[in-house]
């Protein structure tokens, strides 16, 4: 496969950002109460992964080594801020969705720790790939936990009535996002150790 | 040392670099989003009178923008100042001190246009009050007149939320009771006291008379499923509901109290509670107003 597509496909599901990586997990337990707020997040995230990744694997030789944390918070800022201004412009609707949690993601752990590990060291078409394939897999597990959590919850998905009733109130309060999230993950272990037969090791959290 | 230079010239060149961007960005996108919130503004007014898609505002409708101000006078006496739509086409301030009593009447020639921007009005009330004065804006009020008749009022209002503010506009009818609320910008919680936006709980403010809104109180209890469903127009719909159901089933509950939001009782009661604190406040200072306006003798245009 060409390598390209395999950081692509590698963002998706074996170092899914969520699941695998355990990065970003607050927001994934905060904004995940219905399918919708987990796209609008995870559009917002693709955008500012792939952008700032961009910017870091251009301008890498430029950042002093020693301030390059700071150097990253600034291009997350940014890009985090030009999207904050341009979508407004672009389409108020879909702004008026999104603009709580477009503020959110200069803090996001996933989008700093991909800059620091890739985009640092890689030129710009491998960085684009990873950033993409990091969104993308940020989108997807927003999107999964967000479908459980609304259709247990609230009886719906997409805001559209599938139940009727409310099958499990706890999960769209805070409490029932650890337990999604962490069933998830087993899963994902589960299926990880009957493929290879090794137990997963334990990932970070922040 | 020579790397700390290395690391300073770094840093201010990619905030530098930053900043020239952002400049550009919103040099170019700033005009834009104020005259599209000017124009969501002017939406949030007429769907609150009751005019929206489907339902276009007649051109018979008139809304008159009044702006309270708070002045200082040099010698630490704190009054009030209307800017005040008059008959020919002008503008007044009129000057109110803490008693009820008016003051002057300063003319005020500025157009419409420039008194709809903040900081362009800032400047020229201050202009005209004088130079020595602190002036502070501190609301603006919507009237709106159809035909010659008063249709209603639109009060722009903020209340503490959960955790920041919640910035709603409060419509009444001619007798102060309640027309409806819409929430213009709010951090709520997604799921949880985001839902303060959705019909079902905004509409329960519908009809509330001033009275009623006094005692008003937040319930915690599950919301009633036929009251749910004619709280949502949508809803109302496509149960099949005839006009005279719908009105018959909000009877029913015109008495009711404000049903919390699940999980969100306290984004609940903060817009109860900014709801009834505008109303009361408004109430009081649309006599005051009324009165001074009377004994001034000023024609104004609403």
């Amino acid at each position: 496969m060409n390598r390209n597509l395999q950081l692509l496909w590698n963002g998706f599901i074996p170092e899914n950002p969520i699941f695998r990586l355990a990065l970003s997990l607050c927001p994934a337990v905060a904004v995940t109460t219905s399918v919708k707020n987990g796209l609008m997040l995870g559009l917002a995230v693709v955008f500012v992964q792939v952008f700032s990744s961009c910017t870091v694997a251009i301008f890498r030789s430029f950042i002093h080594p020693r301030i390059r944390i700071p150097a990253y918070v600034i291009v997350i800022a940014l890009w985090v801020s030009v999207i904050d201004m341009v979508l407004p412009v672009i389409s108020p609707e879909v702004y008026r969705q999104v603009a709580l949690f477009v503020k959110l993601i200069v803090v996001f752990a996933i989008i700093i720790s991909r800059l620091e590990l890739f985009a640092s060291k890689e030129p710009l078409v491998p960085s684009f790939f990873d950033g993409l394939g990091m969104g993308i897999g940020f989108l997807f597990g927003l999107c999964l936990i967000g479908a459980i959590r609304e259709f247990f919850g609230a009886g719906q998905l997409f805001g559209l009535d599938v139940l009727g009733f409310k099958p499990l109130l706890v999960m769209i309060l805070p409490a029932g996002g650890f337990f999604v999230i962490g069933f998830i993950m087993a899963t994902f272990n589960y299926i990880e150790y009957k493929l290879t037969g090794k137990i997963p090791a334990s990932g970070g959290g922040h | 040392m020579k790397e700390i230079f290395k690391i300073t010239i770094s840093l201010t060149a990619v905030c530098i670099g930053a900043a020239i961007i952002l400049g550009a960005v919103f040099t170019q996108t700033e005009h834009i989003r104020k005259e599209q919130e000017e124009k969501t503004k002017k939406q949030t007014i007429e769907a609150l009178l009751g005019y929206g898609p489907g339902k276009q505002a007649p051109p018979s409708l008139h809304v008159f923008s009044v702006y309270r101000y708070v002045i200082a006078t040099p010698n630490k006496e704190r009054m009030l100042a209307y800017v005040l739509p008059v008959k020919d086409g002008g503008h007044v301030i009129l000057e109110i001190d803490l008693t009820g009593e008016p003051r002057r009447v300063i003319p005020l020639k500025a157009k419409e246009a420039d008194l709809a921007e903040e900081g362009l009005r800032d400047r020229v009330v201050k202009e005209a009050i004088g130079k020595d004065y602190q002036v502070t804006f501190a609301q603006a009020l919507y009237i709106a007149d159809e035909e010659g008749k008063r249709l209603g009022y639109v009060i722009p209002s903020v209340t503490q939320g959960f955790k920041t503010f919640i910035h709603m506009m409060v419509s009444l009818n001619p007798q102060l009771t309640l027309n409806g609320i819409a929430i213009t910008e709010s951090e709520e919680d997604p799921g949880l006291g985001a839902e303060i936006e959705q019909p079902y709980f905004k509409n329960q403010f519908e009809g509330k008379t001033l009275e009623q809104l006094k005692n008003l109180k937040v319930v915690k209890e599950p919301l009633p499923q036929e009251y749910f469903t004619v709280l949502e127009p949508e809803k109302a719909k496509l149960a099949g509901l005839s006009a005279a159901q719908v009105k018959e089933i909000r009877d029913k509950f015109k008495d009711a109290d404000i049903f919390a939001l699940t999980g969100a009782t306290i984004s609940s009661r903060a817009v109860l509670n900014g709801v009834q604190d505008a109303v009361r406040k408004f109430a009081y200072r649309l006599g005051v107003l009324q009165a001074a306006i009377q004994k001034k003798n000023i024609q104004t245009a609403f």
